[in-house]
């Protein structure tokens, strides 16, 4: 069923390895032409001294301390210099040596010695050049015999919250200006000036706070100097040996980055981050990943277990603002007592009080078995979550399952690519993506359909911009601009809630002009036929109305993915979350076969998964219709293997998913819940309805890192470890399953998850007997396909992709169905869509269309990226987004506070002015409780993937009175 | 309709065009035309930013009414300069609406101190006159080239009109191709032209290399950018005989399979410039320039790309870069331009002079050049006169002349002074003492001598001139001047003026003296381009041949 060794049909020029002979330094060395003297240095041993030169990125030779003499009229930079046949280079001599030695002195001249660098980690390397030449430290320019003269003056710039910039040990060495523009593109810092004078500079010599830079760091991560260094988050950076680094992976999104956090043991906080090269993201980091990692040692971590007190009851939300129930849902913006934001504990905790765990288990096996055994085990549900580790969902799974009897299990995928995996599993029989986000390097046309990768995935963004400055065309199809079109060849600005037709038009195009591949429609696929009938209804012509593009636009789009050699499908949410979220998807799916873009290089299906184990929770089994590895519950014999191995029969009865346990919980038919690690509070459409469930349920386990909106309705909240502090493995999108390794103790008595739900398990009479993750993880893998094989000890540091038939020696299978899918015909099927429009259109009364999302620097419900020093300063307060002519018509100025209400409810917030907007339409970001999104939006599902409309229902804005 | 097209569209006008454009609809650049710049072209800021502070055309805020551009560089400051300068600010000091700004080389020597009043090329002497020119700038006389050449030079093979323009480029363009270049690079190599823009690289052999490189398209480019003070020679080459460089452009062209050129010119040669487009337009006229016809088989033609300043952009690589719509930094070497120039393909770059030479050699052959040196020396030579002489200005001269030759053509040390020393290749050439004045102007005996051809430009310094000020200037030349990509010549090149200043103020001693030498070693061998390499070599040469310039150093702890 895999393939990664198709044959690629692009005709690749092997370049002819030819061998250039050298002599450096008196040693005779061969390597391959175009080779540089630095290189070739390198592999022989030696060692020549850098400092703008880093192997990561491509080489300027300004720095000039990497100078060899190859006896020419004068000494060239071995970072950027060819080798060539016969040279004699000698890269050490005294004379060479006295160069590196002027130069270094000449930077020091004007280096603020010590400087932020050397006063942080303590490695500064301009410094340890001086130490090397005996400048420091009473060196010649420390003497009066004929110093330099010094240089200053230069101003430091502290208006970014997590970047120190100090122009002044600035050597110009141009790495952050690489790293920025090269590598993430981000494109913010250059060279301003000329000369002496010339420094560097952000957009137009803005500070760099209120430039462009998205904090990503890597500016940072370059920097030879105390130019640009990280700012203290959670704890004073110490010297890097005094920290101890640990190999493992960030928290926050699907990409999965490979991290090494440096940890202080005894603040037992983390001091920072850096990206590990050899890694999916090259080492590649977000601001989220760099500098969110702080939330894990907030004050507000639980730390005991809490029980609700007698008076507390009947239960309700015990926030004011939350309380305010039937006036419009939201809280008046910053009105109260508090400045908005996140769960005020003073206001909350009173409710509870701390017991021992025992007492809190007890009590959690004593209600949720009562309630079982009154009302069956369908009474029960739970929620796992996307962020915990594939053992903690396999876990949490089985104890549902097994433990209890219920397949009433789902987490937050249902709200993020439900529909997705609908279609994906009709269509080619697999729900995961079919190459890796790097592969784009050899796509020549990428298709981004409602993501906003540089906000969600940033550094998967990283590669797409990478690829489509090397000539790769990106064609971004989103009503909302994302920055990506900033990069792309086509920026398709279609209506919300249109992605049918317009797909359907490109097909159209594709199949009526021949543009399709015949022989994989003919090999590989089924339905053609079907599928042709329906896209004939959608020509361009009658489509362009609809969507908003012209008819001629969309043919030429439709000419570029058409005739594309090899060409990669990206999606987001802006696909998924709408009622017809599983057409929008069977659409892209359908595009794919046609042009047969799947299974071959620089081609394939990948919806971009947000969480940072969505995969690998969903592979685990948190879904309510699947066991572990998508195996169905309907199925007897996979229910009688993992009877076999659980021990207990399991329901041969799908569950319920997010949504219908909500409404059950409303409507009195799901009485007991534990929620582990998921907020649906916020997270859920129509919170009004979510908050009535809650308080409706009898009992209530909420295990969690901190109060949330969720456990305020709680009956016994249990204090939960933070990625940082537990074992465990995450697959990410791209399916590559990575080892998270603890950075952290503990705080108080919270205990690890896996451990809580195996003492809860054993209560209620289902032991579950584990001596480590690495156990549970073996039980998992060995009752899947695509786990199997796969072992804590051999995921090695980089991690492996599922399915990885020899762990031992390969990195796993990158591309999938080459040579057919796991459907029972083997082959693909094209499902046609046709047209159907969102289930709440705009009208007079609420005239706009509401978008929601999420920002860069924030996460799902904010409980984590709120509690980040850095985040929550970048990105502090709620806001609506609209096109400024909107905001004129009504009245409204930038920055104004309005009320944005649906049927549903109302939020107040300021405006944001922007254009990425087109008229009509408002963008509010879901992670504001002062402000909820999901107050506004709409709980109509999608009726196969069970996802609800987020991204489309209509509402009002007024300026607030 | 909401369709946008992005990036690999609207390629082709030039950044740096459209800079210029919109400096001169607005008369500055805005923030706002910068972000709409940046977001129409798809551009980040940050490049926006690097091109308009990087070249001195560009400006950020509102123009005066009146901006008065005063040359500070060496032909300049040894013509009063300083004092003019002061004069002219004292003057002016209570008319906010004129700007007046110290400046690099404006290439007008022969009227040293120069001066440029809303970009207008005069006089700074006397004050009065500049200050009313200043006051009434549109009344300064209109800036165009002269009808007829100021003398008859040896280059014109056309002068006198006995045979038509352009008739050596009919001529080599009826020969089969092969044929064409083997003529035309068999009297290059045989006449043993090289480079006269300063590196002398040999003429012939760098035609033959760009037309042997596989990858195409080629280009041509005439670097017309000569900015160094006291340099100004193809100025004049290009304002009187530009039909020899357009001609010799398209002979390049045919010989290294180019069907394009451009001639970068300094933006602000502005009559030279109107002199080249004439000849230009004058030659699409004839049909041997613009599209392809009977005459212009290949179709070549040519453009212009005006500079936006700064004398690094001489340097033939920066040059490259500012024409890529990039900061003029130049590249590192090799590869060199003949086989990746232009957005990495090969260019063949000459200077001005060279390219005016071409004709005259392939019409009267490789013997006749060569017999026109005197001293064993080859071929003929324009150099600039300027400083302490009588009549500065272009001299023709064989090369081989020596300096005490040219001198007395120039009428002599300016007042009868005796002669103190010489700069005999413009301001990046070493000084010799007086005693030197026998050495030849040619490649090989000014380079025995310790010294340059380099850009063809004689400076003449009198007794009485303080020496090591004279080179401190210099060195402030090239530090103003450095582009400040690499290390050693953009803090070198600093804290050597620093080091000068405070040696030429009577303060420091034989120690700082050692430390510029250490210096200078380092910046020679380290710096990425010429200017780095020679930005010290000048000042070097004082110290090392006038000792005496260094004063005694106070004794220490003594007040200076």
């Amino acid at each position: 069923m895999t393939v990664t060794s198709a044959p690629s049909p692009v005709p690749v020029p092997v370049p002819v390895p030819v061998v250039v002979k050298l002599t450096i330094d008196g040693r005779v060395v061969e390597v391959p032409a175009g080779t540089t003297l630095w290189e070739a240095a390198q592999r022989a041993g030696i060692d020549i001294p850098v400092l703008c030169h880093s192997a990561r990125l491509d080489p300027v030779g300004v720095c000039r301390m990497c100078v060899v003499d190859t006896g020419a009229r004068v000494f060239a930079a071995a970072c950027v210099r060819p080798c060539e046949n016969g040279m004699k280079v000698d890269t050490a001599s005294e004379k060479v040596e006295r160069q590196r030695r002027m130069l270094t002195r000449l930077l020091l001249a004007d280096h603020p010695t010590p400087c932020a660098r050397e006063r942080t980690t303590g490695d500064c390397d301009l410094e340890a050049l001086g130490r090397r030449y005996g400048l420091v430290d009473g060196g010649p320019d420390t003497l009066p015999a004929a110093p330099l003269p010094r240089g200053h003056g230069r101003p430091l710039d502290a208006s970014s919250p997590v970047i120190a910039v100090d122009h002044q040990a600035c050597i110009l060495c141009d790495r952050c200006i690489r790293a920025c523009d090269d590598v993430q593109s981000n494109e913010v810092i250059g060279r301003t000036g000329k000369g002496y004078a010339a420094r560097i500079a952000f957009d137009l010599d803005a500070p760099m706070g209120r430039s462009t830079c998205v904090s990503c760091g890597e500016c940072v991560a370059s920097c030879p100097t105390g130019a640009l260094t990280n700012k203290a988050v959670a704890a004073p950076i110490r010297a890097t040996r005094d920290l101890a680094a640990v190999p493992t992976v960030c928290p926050y999104c699907g990409v999965g980055c490979a991290v090494t956090y440096y940890a202080d043991r005894r603040e037992n906080r983390i001091a920072f981050a850096a990206g590990r090269p050899g890694s999916g993201n090259d080492a590649r980091l977000c601001v989220k990943g760099r500098y969110g990692f702080d939330y894990a040692t907030h004050a507000q971590r639980l730390t005991h277990p809490l029980i609700r007190r007698e008076a507390f009851y009947p239960k309700g939300p015990l926030s004011s603002d939350v309380r305010g129930e039937g006036q419009g849902g939201g809280r008046a913006g910053r009105a109260g007592n508090k400045p908005g934001g996140l769960v005020d504990y003073a206001e909350v905790l009173p409710a509870f009080r701390e017991a021992s765990w025992d007492e809190a288990l007890d009590l959690c096996a004593r209600r949720l078995g009562a309630l079982r055994d009154a009302h069956g085990p369908g009474a029960l549900a739970g929620f796992g979550s996307a962020k915990g580790s594939n053992e903690e969902a396999y876990l949490f799974q089985k104890l549902l399952r097994a433990g209890w009897g219920t397949n009433n299990v789902d987490h937050c995928t249902r709200l993020c690519h439900a529909s997705s995996v609908a279609a994906l599993l009709e269509t080619i029989g697999s729900g995961a993506v079919t190459n890796v986000f790097g592969d784009v390097r050899r796509s020549d046309v990428v298709l981004c359909a409602g993501t906003n990768t540089t906000a969600n995935h940033p550094v998967a963004a990283s590669f797409f911009k990478q690829a489509a400055k090397a000539g790769t065309q990106i064609v971004v199809v989103d009503p909302r601009q994302p920055d990506l079109a900033q990069h792309a060849t086509y920026y398709c600005r279609i209506r919300s809630g249109t992605d049918v037709p317009f797909y359907n038009a490109l097909m159209h195009v594709i199949v009526a002009e021949g543009l399709y591949d015949a022989a994989y429609v003919r090999d590989h696929t089924e339905g053609f036929e079907a599928l042709r009938a329906v896209v004939a209804q959608y020509a361009p012509e009658k489509v362009a109305p609809i969507v908003g593009l012209d008819a001629a636009f969309i043919r030429e789009v439709a000419h570029v993915l058409g005739g594309a050699r090899a060409m990669m499908i990206f999606w987001g949410m802006g696909i998924s979350q709408h009622t017809h979220g599983t057409d929008n998807a069977r659409c892209l799916i359908a595009l794919a076969l046609l042009t047969g873009s799947v299974g071959r290089p620089g081609t394939g299906l990948h919806p971009l998964r947000g969480q940072n184990n969505v995969q690998g929770a969903s592979d685990a089994g948190l879904i309510p219709m699947f066991l572990p590895d998508y195996q169905s519950v309907k199925d007897e014999t996979v229910r009688a293997r993992f009877e076999k191995i659980w021990g207990r029969p399991i329901d041969p009865r799908p569950g319920l998913t997010v949504v219908e346990i909500t409404r059950g919980a409303l409507e009195g038919r799901i009485k007991g819940m534990y929620m582990m690690g998921e907020n649906p509070f916020l997270s859920d459409p129509n919170i009004n309805k979510v908050r009535k469930a809650l308080a409706h349920l009898e009992f209530l386990v909420v295990q969690d890192i901190f109060l949330t909106e969720t456990a305020e309705f709680a009956d016994v909240v249990l204090p939960a470890s933070s990625f940082f502090e537990k074992t465990g493995t995450y697959t990410n999108t791209d399916r590559r399953v990575q080892l998270g390794r603890p950075v952290l103790e503990l705080p108080g008595e919270a205990r690890c998850d896996w451990e809580i739900i195996c003492d809860l398990s054993r209560r209620m009479g289902y032991p579950m007997d584990y001596a480590s993750p690495a156990e549970v993880f073996a039980e998992f893998a060995d009752l899947t396909q695509s786990y199997r094989g796969l072992t804590h000890d051999n995921l090695g540091p980089g991690g492996k992709l599922w399915p990885c038939a020899d762990p031992v020696h390969s990195d796993g299978e990158q591309i999938l169905f080459g040579d057919g899918f796991p459907t029972p015909s083997g082959r693909g099927r094209l499902v046609p869509a046709e047209f159907q429009h969102a289930k709440e259109m705009p009208d007079d009364e609420y005239p706009m269309v509401l978008n929601t999302g999420r920002l860069l620097e924030h996460w799902h419900t904010g409980s984590m990226t709120r509690r980040s020093v850095a985040l929550d300063a970048i990105e502090p307060e709620p806001f609506v987004e609209m096109h400024p002519d909107d905001a004129a018509a009504l009245g409204i100025a930038d920055g104004q506070l309005v009320r944005v209400s649906s049927r549903r409810g109302a939020i107040l917030l300021p405006v944001r002015l922007g254009r990425r907007q087109v008229r009509g339409a408002v963008f509010v970001p879901f992670h504001f409780r002062e402000a909820a999104a999901n107050v506004l939006t709409i709980d109509e599902l999608d009726p196969f993937g069970k996802i609800p409309e987020f991204k489309f229902c209509a509402v009002k804005v007024q300026p607030a009175a | 309709m909401c369709g946008a097209r992005g990036r690999g569209y609207n390629r082709g006008v030039s950044l740096v065009a459209e800079l210029t454009a919109l400096q001169e609809a607005r008369g500055y650049l805005a923030d706002e035309d910068l972000t709409a710049l940046a977001e129409r072209r798809k551009v980040p800021l940050y490049r926006l930013e690097g091109l308009v502070t990087f070249y001195p055309h560009f400006r950020r805020t509102p123009p005066p009414r009146t901006e008065l551009a005063l040359c500070r560089d060496a032909s300049c400051a040894l013509r009063g300069a300083a004092s003019a300068a002061v004069a002219v600010r004292e003057a002016l000091a209570a008319e906010p609406d004129i700007a007046v700004h110290e400046v690099s080389c404006l290439g007008r020597c022969e009227i040293a101190p120069a001066a440029a009043v809303n970009g207008h090329p005069t006089c700074a002497l006397p004050t009065e006159d500049l200050c009313a020119a200043a006051r009434a700038p549109e009344g300064m006389p209109s800036d165009e080239p002269r009808a007829s050449p100021s003398q008859r030079w040896s280059a014109d093979v056309y002068a006198g009109g006995d045979t038509e323009p352009y008739a050596l480029l009919r001529e080599l363009r009826a020969l089969p191709e092969q044929a064409a270049a083997a003529r035309v690079l068999g009297t290059l190599d045989a006449a043993g032209l090289r480079g006269l823009g300063g590196a002398g690289f040999p003429t012939g052999k760098k035609w033959a290399l760009v037309r042997a490189e596989p990858a195409r398209p080629h280009h041509v480019i005439c670097n017309a950018d000569e900015s160094e003070p006291g340099t100004f020679k193809d100025r004049v080459v290009l304002e009187e005989m530009p039909h020899l460089v357009v001609e010799a452009m398209a002979i390049a062209g045919l010989v290294a399979g180019a069907t394009h050129a451009t001639v970068y010119i300094r933006h602000e040669y502005g009559k030279e410039h109107r002199a080249l487009e004439r000849a230009l337009g004058r030659a699409r006229d004839l049909g041997v320039l613009g599209p392809a016809g009977a005459a212009n088989p290949a179709g070549f033609d040519a453009d212009v790309f005006v500079s936006p300043g700064g004398y690094i952009l001489g340097e033939e690589t920066a040059l490259l870069e500012a024409m890529e719509d990039r900061r003029g930094e130049p590249r590192n070497k090799p590869p060199f331009p003949g086989t990746h120039g232009l957005r990495g393909l090969p260019t063949l770059i000459n200077n001005v002079e060279t390219f005016a030479w071409v004709p005259a050699i392939l019409r009267r052959g490789a013997e006749w050049w060569k017999s026109q040196g005197v001293r064993g020396a080859a071929g003929l030579k324009l150099i600039a006169v300027s400083g302490h002489v009588e009549r500065p200005g272009v001299y023709e001269v064989p090369m081989g002349t020596s300096v005490a030759e040219l001198i007395a053509l120039a009428g002599g040390v300016l007042g009868g002074r005796p002669l103190l020393a010489f700069a005999p290749g413009g301001a990046s050439s070493n000084f010799l003492p007086a005693a030197e004045a026998g050495v030849a102007l040619d490649f090989a005996a000014l380079q025995k001598a310790g010294s340059m051809l380099g850009s063809g430009a004689l400076l003449v310094v009198a007794e009485g001139t303080d020496l090591l000020g004279l080179a401190t200037n210099v060195t402030r030349f090239f530090r103003n001047e450095s582009c400040g990509k690499c290390v050693p010549c953009r803090v070198g090149s600093h804290k050597g003026v620093e080091l000068l200043e405070s040696l030429a103020a009577g303060k420091g001693g034989p120690a700082d003296v050692a430390l510029l030498e250490e210096l200078n070693e380092t910046l020679a061998l380290t710096s990425i381009c010429g200017l780095g390499q020679v930005a010290l070599g000048p000042a070097l040469s004082v110290l090392r041949r006038f000792p005496q310039t260094v004063r005694r150093a106070p004794p220490a702890g003594g007040a200076p």
